[in-house]
């Protein structure tokens, strides 16, 4: 009987110690408390550059105005659109952030925005907010052909039905069709906080790094993905193919909320239906174009108006995202308790020695002298990234090219903000930090043996990792 | 009369399935045209409800659409990166090289292509699933001499390189040391990081003109030091060494620059069609008569390749002549935008 007992006792023991060992690590998860994030940079904050402020309250409001498609207000949304604001899906943990916990896009049918539309299957209440994309164009029996890549944005809804969209009627992409060829793939919003720090570190500085970085044992060569125009290193967007935040801005204006602008100046519709992938269609039926009656571009500039409100909507915003200043580090929360700072510390250290920091650079460099405001000169710029691209695997690859970067190469993921993020990869496919650190090891993946060294770490010290990564 | 009634009642019916032939017609092409909310198949929309034909899916998890990427003007001479794990050992023909693996271990998944420095990963070994309670990895990787952005000519200047830039998250084990690995001049140095409990192992050879590095890291070192055993095993070519490994023998001669103007006897710049600003570093073998006979392409877009396939099939050289025979050489040359890093230590260039 003895024998019996001391027995279950041992496999009781050795069943809490793996089920220790199973849950050895969590993450902490998004952290609640404020840390601040979200104000201007602090040269800003006291109108270092007479207007600066004024301009970035100007631009943090449009960034939040909701778009009509026409009549009294801001206008010019769509015929196609991924959302009305670019406060909608840049929110979290504030605005300019990415994508909140409740997906506005979940809420369009049932409350005008896009009253004849269906929600598309992958848009849900809590999920990320997305945007889609369909690496190649069908054929016409709704294969995927794989021989005509495709990879342009497919926004979800459209203006059809709206009382302010006269008799314009579109069709949804054909989303359901998309699913059963495997051939879409998403996007979440990019945070934006510190992008003006980010701008105006010099190519120079980070040709510098990547030719330091390849001095490593751990199988890592990224390179850089180039504006087409002048040839010089771009670095916004999930795989750095936008040069400037005035292009990021005016790009996304056009094709997430589809209103043309002095960037972008003509209504974008979707890529097959301009004739891409040989479907033969020649853009929007006229009844879809000028919706807003003004004329193109839909976004410009207003000479009649003094200050900041002079500008077009698409330099307010850039110039509003180009003033925030970046996210700032934070406690950590784990279960109800602060994590110590000698675990953060640790963590920080251990992110280091295994080779995370080798894409993920603490400090790409500092920025060069700004014209702008006092904050952007000569200011470190704490991102943690490197700013290249790197091949991510077949675990990650979304097949679509972008500028010169493949459809398995990103831009490595600046790291500040990441504390208080919700959603994780490019396409918000995890909230987990653990399943996002595992994604990096795949076939073709740079990023297999950092991996693999993460993997090599005792529980207590993959937890203090997690406790770092959720401080930044 | 009867007769004629019968023919105008035959233009009659004539003329009514004209009429509503015409008039289906009509409302079909109505339809047509009046209908813009109707799906069309094709571009990005598709009802997918042929049902005849199998649908096409996209292969799950596969790099369909690739950037600058590796390729060659011929699929039977070896490639750096073509090694791969098999029977238990890694084999390379390139490098002719085979590591066979400790037991227990493999390789998960395949490293990266070529990157545009010339970097390959070669292997990346772990232990397996059913074998976790063993901790470490190995990676076996080269660098092409030729496109090396480091100011390193051989194996033994690379590891003292890494030495003397080692990151301040370690502490030197063991300075850069020379050894034998199966029978081979290998150059040796260790490191640790005291935070995270890991050391390195770094072994260092020359093969082809290319560095071949064997890197083993774990928390155990008494697994580091049976990993370090377990490579006596490696099978290596004759010309491996800390700094002899410049081909010959049964593969080309390597010689770094040799394309440069006093070999070559005529050239053709490739015709690009389109601006690219990544640098193309292209390995070719020159025959004994001096022609292109091989061109390897570590990194470059299909376009890229293509033009400079086209050029380099009308370059002549001289031939290379080792005690009066002529032989096979294998050089290296930057085409596009050279890096750097690259530029700074005059890399060869295409563009001279």
């Amino acid at each position: 009987m003895l024998k019996k007992a001391a027995v279950m006792s041992a496999l009781a023991i050795a069943v809490l110690c793996l089920s220790a060992i199973s849950d050895a690590q969590t993450d902490p998860g998004v952290q609640s408390g404020s840390r601040g994030t979200g104000a201007a940079l602090s040269s800003v904050q006291s109108d270092d550059n007479a207007g600066i402020l004024a301009m970035f309250n100007d631009g943090q409001s449009r960034f939040q105005e909701v778009e009509s498609v026409s009549g009294a207000g801001d206008t010019g949304l769509g015929p196609r659109f991924n959302s009305n604001s670019c406060s909608s899906c840049h929110a979290q943990p504030a605005v300019g952030g990415s994508g909140a916990a409740n997906n506005p896009q979940a809420t369009f049918i049932s409350t005008g925005v896009a009253p004849k539309d269906s929600t598309p299957y992958f848009v849900t209440p809590t999920g990320p907010t997305v945007e889609a994309r369909f690496p190649f164009y069908f054929n016409r029996n709704g294969s995927a052909n794989l021989n005509a890549p495709n990879g342009g944005v497919e926004d979800l809804f459209t203006v059809t039905g709206r009382p302010d969209a006269g008799s314009c009627s579109l069709t949804q992409p054909s989303f359901s069709a998309a699913r059963a060829a495997n051939n879409i793939i998403f996007r979440i919003p990019t945070a934006t906080f510190g992008s003006g720090l980010i701008e105006n570190i010099d190519d120079s500085t980070l040709l510098s790094n990547q030719a330091k970085n390849l001095n490593n044992r751990l199988g890592i060569s990224g390179t850089f993905n180039h504006n087409g125009n002048d040839g010089t290193i771009s670095r916004f967007g999930w795989k750095a193919q936008n040069k400037s935040l005035h292009i990021f801005s005016g790009e996304a204006y056009n094709v997430e909320m589809g209103i043309s602008n002095l960037l972008f100046t003509q209504d974008r519709p979707l890529p097959g239906e301009e004739g891409g992938g040989g479907s033969g269609q020649t853009g929007f039926p006229s009844n879809c174009l000028n919706l807003s009656g003004k004329g193109y571009p839909e976004d410009t500039m207003n000479p009649g108006q003094s200050g900041p409100g002079v500008l077009d909507d698409a330099s307010a915003f850039a110039n509003f995202m180009r003033t925030l200043a970046p996210p700032a580090t934070g406690p950590v929360v784990l279960n109800g308790s602060t994590v110590p700072t000698s675990s953060i510390s640790n963590g920080a250290a251990l992110f280091s020695s295994i080779g995370c920091a080798a894409c993920h650079n603490p400090t790409p460099g500092t920025t060069q002298k700004s014209n702008i405001t006092g904050s952007l000169s000569n200011a470190a710029v704490n991102a943690y990234s490197d700013l290249e691209i790197h091949h991510m695997g077949s675990g990650l690859t979304d097949n679509v090219a972008q500028g010169g970067a493949g459809g398995d190469q990103f831009r490595t993921a600046p790291l500040w903000g990441l504390g208080q993020r919700i959603f994780l990869l490019h396409d918000g496919r995890t909230t987990s930090l653990i399943t996002a650190i595992r994604a990096h090891n795949s076939r073709g993946s740079e990023a297999s043996t950092v991996e693999g060294n993460y993997q090599n770490l005792s529980p207590s010290q993959q937890q203090d990792l997690l406790n770092f990564l959720r401080s930044l | 009369m009867v007769r004629r009634r019968g023919r105008v009642m035959r233009w009659v019916f004539r003329f009514l399935v004209i009429l509503v032939g015409g008039g289906v017609l009509s409302y079909a092409l109505g339809q047509d045209s009046t209908s813009k909310n109707a799906v069309r198949n094709g571009g990005d929309f598709s009802t997918a409800a042929d049902g005849a034909t199998p649908l096409v899916k996209v292969p799950e998890g596969v790099i369909l659409v690739k950037g600058a990427w590796s390729s060659a003007s011929d699929s039977v001479t070896p490639l750096p990166e073509g090694g791969s794990v098999s029977g238990n050992a890694y084999q390379n023909d390139y490098f002719k090289l085979r590591y066979p693996l400790p037991a227990g271990w493999g390789q998960q998944y395949e490293g990266p292509p070529p990157s545009d420095s010339g970097r390959y990963v070669l292997a990346q070994l772990r232990p397996e699933e059913r074998n976790r309670g063993i901790r470490g990895n190995i990676l076996i990787t080269a660098q092409d001499l030729f496109f090396t952005p480091l100011p390193a000519a051989d194996a033994l200047q690379t590891l003292t390189f890494v030495k003397d830039n080692l990151e301040s998250d370690y502490k030197l084990e063991q300075l850069p040391t020379q050894t034998k690995i199966a029978g081979r001049s290998f150059g040796f140095m260790a490191y640790w990081s005291p935070v995270a409990q890991l050391h390195w192992y770094l072994l260092e050879t020359e093969i082809r003109c290319h560095t071949v590095e064997m890197v083993i890291s774990s928390q155990d070192t008494k697994l580091l030091e049976s990993l370090l055993l377990g490579l006596d095993k490696t099978t290596l070519p004759d010309e491996a060494g800390l700094s002899s490994g410049k081909g010959g023998g049964s593969v080309p001669v390597c010689v770094k620059d040799y394309a440069s103007s006093r070999n070559v006897i005529s050239r053709v710049d490739p015709v690009f069609a389109e601006t690219k600003y990544n640098p193309v570093p292209v390995r070719i073998i020159i025959d004994k008569q001096g022609r292109v006979k091989h061109i390897h392409f570590l990194s470059a877009f299909d376009s890229q390749t293509k033009a400079i396939s086209d050029a380099l099939g009308q370059w002549r050289f001289k031939p290379y002549v080792v005690g009066g025979q002529a032989v096979e050489v294998e050089t290296g040359i930057m085409f596009g935008r050279v890096g750097s890093a690259a530029a700074a230590r005059g890399q060869p260039s295409a563009i001279e």
